[in-house]
């Protein structure tokens, strides 16, 4: 019982992860909190939705949904947080354009969907449940796993090694330092919102999937959890940013079988204010960022 | 005006609670501080009054004094804390107070009726009343705004590194900036419960604290105009639009965009500052006349 609850919370961590990386990608580049990526998430379920019952192969349709929440993403930065990021000091009214922009698609998708929970097609994705070890394990449990996985792993490689990567690890650190170095600072913000978009898309095709609901409310625990996930990871921390989303999907998943259940998110909020007190930079960011002190 | 009053009285009071919490959302802003957890204040203050009233027999005068003491108390605590946050670390922070008070209000379902609330509160308060407690919360603003506290509060917001070196002592600010939010969110949201007699935890989530927002955003964060105009703005827009009354979220959205980026310093503060600006352009003229009849004169 233990085991299997763990099992659970692993996969429904590894999903939080999915959506919460692109949230702390956005913020380590830029330092502004994107409200709007809630509502990414959602779109990417909703999109996937009507591919499929459009008759799209269900494949396609993850890929038609993935490339199209990407490009609402970079509209969100053309429409949302360019202007303001020119004019800088963006922290604030970033937050307040991204809230407008989540208003936007949440209720366009309320219209489309016309407020009703929807369901992907019966057998969308073959049910099948393995043994392992004594734990129940279902084919999509592990379907989920490893494409996270593989995408972690290759979201961590195009950072680390390649050209494109070093340009987004120079921009985040220094925009003005990048840009007297010939770094495109603009190209960086649209990649990195493209890439943060079509993860947060993925994920909420999966979460559909999974649970087998799409409603047009659907991306806001998952945007508050996303806050707990990056603060405990510690805010820019891609690394920390996983292993906090594991860590919360097992708590979750570990509080709602044995704790009355109406108590679990004051757990979590919880522990995401005690972090906040004690490490506000989270439990892997760096020491030397600045998360208090003057403002800059 | 008899007339228009009772055809438009929900819309009336619909603004006037809109400014009050628009007051407790601008004082946090004012003083630099990157608070929203105005909902969690006025969630306290609705509960506390609500509960006292229904199960109690305190004067109902009582309970909203009540509710505001405990709205106050929580947010000088939570000051305590999140001194040591800055910008977007805060804004997560007092999201993070708003949702435990959410599922706490869940949780406790013997005292707060958890999902479905609390129903029958007396409906003790009425256009007049909030007219009043408005008035009187502009009267304390303005009188804040004007002393030296006020300015403490301009000089933290524009550039706290500056503040602290005039020997402004940050933290202490802070924990006023949010006793006062607290205290106005709980002062209004006791009113709230005592004016629609029906509350529930949902009615303090995430859509409550987008509206406290716009109001303070479209109508600006410095001026004593600015939650009144915000108000204003989305109590008659759905009045206006109504043939996208179904898109009124999307409305409100666009709203938020456009006047974040083009007018960033919201309705009416750029009214108040266009009149502050006219003012000195009149006295300096007036000055360089007087100058040049004087030098005519020598």
């Amino acid at each position: 019982m233990l085991s299997q609850q763990i099992l659970n919370g692993l996969v429904s961590g590894s999903v939080y992860a999915l959506f919460s990386l692109g949230f702390t990608l956005i913020f380590g580049v830029q330092k502004l909190l994107n409200f709007a990526h809630g509502a990414t998430f959602m779109a990417g379920a909703f999109i996937a939705y009507y591919c499929t019952i459009s008759g799209l192969p269900f494949l396609l349709a993850i890929g038609f949904s993935m490339l199209a929440t990407g490009l609402i993403a970079i509209l969100i930065d053309l429409i949302a947080f360019r202007t303001l990021r020119n004019r800088g000091n963006a922290e604030f009214p970033a937050l307040v354009s991204s809230i407008g922009v989540d208003l936007i698609l949440v209720s366009i998708a309320q219209q489309v969907s016309k407020t009703q929970v929807l369901n992907f097609p019966f057998g969308t994705f073959p049910i099948k449940f393995y043994d392992l070890f004594g734990l129940r394990i279902s084919l999509l449990q592990i379907v989920i796993l490893a494409v996270v996985a593989v995408l972690v792993a290759a979201l961590i490689f195009y950072l680390r090694k390649t050209t494109f990567g070093r340009q987004v690890r120079a921009v985040a650190t220094n925009e003005r330092a990048a840009a007297l170095l010939g770094v495109n600072a603009q190209s960086v913000y649209l990649q990195t919102f493209f890439i943060a978009g079509a993860l947060a898309g993925l994920a909420g095709v999966l979460i559909g999937l999974l649970f087998n609901s799409i409603q047009f409310l659907m991306g806001e625990p998952y945007m508050l959890r996303a806050f707990v996930v990056v603060v405990i990871g510690g805010l820019g921390s891609v690394q920390g940013a996983i292993v906090a989303s594991l860590l919360l999907g097992v708590t979750q998943s570990l509080a709602v079988a044995y704790l009355p259940s109406g108590l679990t998110d004051a757990i979590i909020f919880g522990l995401l204010f005690l972090v906040l007190l004690v490490r506000p930079n989270g439990l892997f960011g760096d020491i030397n960022a600045v998360a208090g002190g003057t403002r800059q | 005006m008899i007339q228009f009053y009772y055809a438009y009285q929900p819309i009336i009071d619909f603004f006037l609670l809109s400014v009050g919490f628009g007051y407790s959302q601008q004082i946090a802003l004012r003083a630099g501080v990157f608070s929203i957890a105005t909902a969690g204040f006025a969630a306290l203050g609705s509960y506390c009054v609500a509960i006292l009233a229904t199960k109690t027999g305190v004067p109902i005068f009582l309970t909203v004094i009540l509710g505001t003491a405990l709205a106050a108390a929580v947010g000088g605590l939570l000051a305590l804390p999140l001194a040591r946050l800055r910008g977007a670390f805060q804004a997560i922070a007092t999201l993070a107070f708003v949702q435990i008070i959410l599922s706490l209000l869940l949780y406790g379902e013997g005292f707060t009726g958890g999902a479905l609330g609390i129903v029958g509160i007396p409906r003790e308060v009425n256009t007049w009343i909030l007219l009043i407690v408005v008035g009187l919360t502009m009267y304390v603003m303005w009188n804040i705004g004007r002393s030296g506290m006020g300015r403490v509060f301009n000089a933290l917001r524009q550039e706290e590194s500056v503040a602290s070196s005039l020997g402004v002592n940050i933290g202490k600010y802070h924990i006023i900036a949010f006793i006062i939010s607290g205290a106005v969110g709980g002062l209004f949201g006791g009113l709230q419960s005592l004016y629609t007699f029906q509350i529930e935890p949902h009615n303090y989530g995430f859509a409550f604290i987008v509206n406290v927002l716009t109001v303070v955003i479209l109508g600006g964060r410095t001026t004593l105009l600015g939650p009144i105009m915000g108000a204003l703005i989305m109590a008659i827009l759905p009045e206006i639009a109504r043939p996208l009354a179904e898109y009124r979220q999307a409305v409100n959205g666009v709203i938020l965009i456009l006047v974040i980026t083009f007018l960033p310093n919201g309705v009416g503060d750029e009214i108040v500052f266009w009149f502050r600006r006219r003012k000195q352009a009149r006295q300096q003229q007036h000055r360089a006349s007087e100058k040049e009849a004087r030098d005519a004169v020598s």
